[in-house]
């Protein structure tokens, strides 16, 4: 269990033990799962009272954060979120021993964990994520606001570098525009989904054409319905919207520093 | 475990983290931050990952979506040509995907390119499961 100080690789560096999550401790790992870093460590589990930390060895002197090594940290959370409880880490979180995970990491905040497990125990995360069809709300946006009609046409088969101002005040109305569509469709999303979710967070934007990107916490038992919501809204926004159901996903914008048991109980 | 895609299904039939501007978005940003609980123990490790938010208001934002407003005007007037249309349209969708977080995206992948095929999913789970 504490062997990761003495156990020096060949080039000599350090070794450290990279945590991804903490969970109830009545889990095991499939033998042979591996993490991030190159080559890959094995998950392991570190284990304190009835609590739990997947972890896995890394390279101090390599640096991580190739796409495999993100898809590695997230694919081993949201496996495990599907079957258990589950408080993922951020990315990057490497601790010197197994025994500083046990007793600083777990040990020390023995009862917030816990506490937050609890409220998190039969729930797991899913994000939906709608956007625009470009094409289709430029010419809604167009229809709607006659300054940007105007600008449009001002600017039409002008030298663009005498339009430089015109152009940014058309986009500047456009980008306000969509800005207001995208909280009243948050909003009706809201709304649709209230029924399933348990808590939920709007996320900002991942893009200038999102209509809605929102985390939400929801009932193990009530993922089919979850689903089939966001289904009726999606054949509701065809055309205009497009939306895509992520998850189950562990509970990533359901913890946080440094009283994860709050982040839960909201609704 | 994701939920299996319904038959005939609609629009929303993506149930899983897919890409990696999902996963940047999602373990990058949330979740637990280390340095709140440890101090003593803790270890810097250099992180190659990047802030792959984009900037929403921005100068670049209004340019582009300018153009695209001009080149939705282009698509109409040439309607009945349906290979200009076609080639209009294309280039359309490539500059979409042109936005901050798949730039980000091509960079992480320079470290990526051995990844390749599909990647196994691997789990934890309760004992006696």
């Amino acid at each position: 269990m504490t062997a990761q100080m003495e156990d020096r690789p060949a080039d000599g560096g350090q070794m450290g033990v990279y945590v991804y999550g903490i969970l109830p401790g009545d889990i095991e790992v499939e033998s042979g799962t591996e993490g991030v870093g190159d080559p890959p460590g094995e998950i392991r589990v570190v284990r304190h009272r009835d609590l739990a930390a997947l972890v896995s060895d890394v390279h101090l002197d390599r640096p991580l954060g190739r796409a495999e090594d993100l898809f590695a940290h997230e694919e081993l959370l949201d496996a495990t979120a599907a079957d258990v409880a589950v408080l993922p880490l951020r990315f990057g979180a490497v601790l010197t021993t197994d025994d500083a995970v046990a007793e600083e990491l777990l040990g020390a905040h023995y009862d917030e964990f816990t506490s937050a497990l609890q409220q998190l125990e039969g729930h797991a995360e899913y994000v939906v994520q709608a956007r625009y069809v470009e094409q289709v709300i430029l010419s809604e946006v167009l229809s709607e606001q006659p300054e940007a009609a105007q600008l449009n046409e001002s600017i039409r088969g002008a030298d663009p570098d005498v339009t430089r101002d015109a152009r940014m005040q058309l986009g500047e109305v456009i980008s306000n525009a969509i800005e207001v569509k995208r909280q009243a469709d948050t909003e009706a999303l809201g709304d649709a989904l209230s029924g399933q979710v348990t808590a939920s967070v709007v996320r900002p934007p991942s893009s200038e054409l999102d209509a809605a990107y929102v985390a939400l916490l929801v009932e193990t038992g009530k993922a089919k319905k979850l689903q089939q919501a966001v289904e009726r809204l999606a054949k509701q926004w065809q055309g205009r919207i497009d939306v895509r159901l992520i998850g189950p996903l562990a509970a990533y914008d359901f913890v946080g520093a440094p009283a994860p048991a709050e982040a839960a109980a909201g609704d | 475990m994701t939920i299996a895609p319904q038959s005939g299904g609609g629009v929303a039939q993506r149930p899983q983290a897919s890409g990696l501007a999902d996963v940047i978005d999602t373990i990058l940003d949330k979740g637990l931050v280390i340095d709140a609980y440890v101090r003593v123990s803790l270890v810097g490790i250099e992180l190659l990952t990047i802030d792959a938010r984009i900037v929403i208001a921005s100068v670049d934002t209004y340019l582009r979506f300018a153009e695209a407003v001009n080149r939705l005007d282009i698509s109409q007037e040439k309607e009945g040509l349906p290979g200009l249309v076609g080639d209009l349209e294309e280039g359309g969708a490539k500059h979409k995907t042109k936005g901050a977080i798949e730039a980000a995206g091509e960079k992480l992948r320079e470290f990526a390119d051995a990844s390749g095929g599909e990647r196994e999913t691997q789990r934890s789970r309760r004992r006696g499961d």
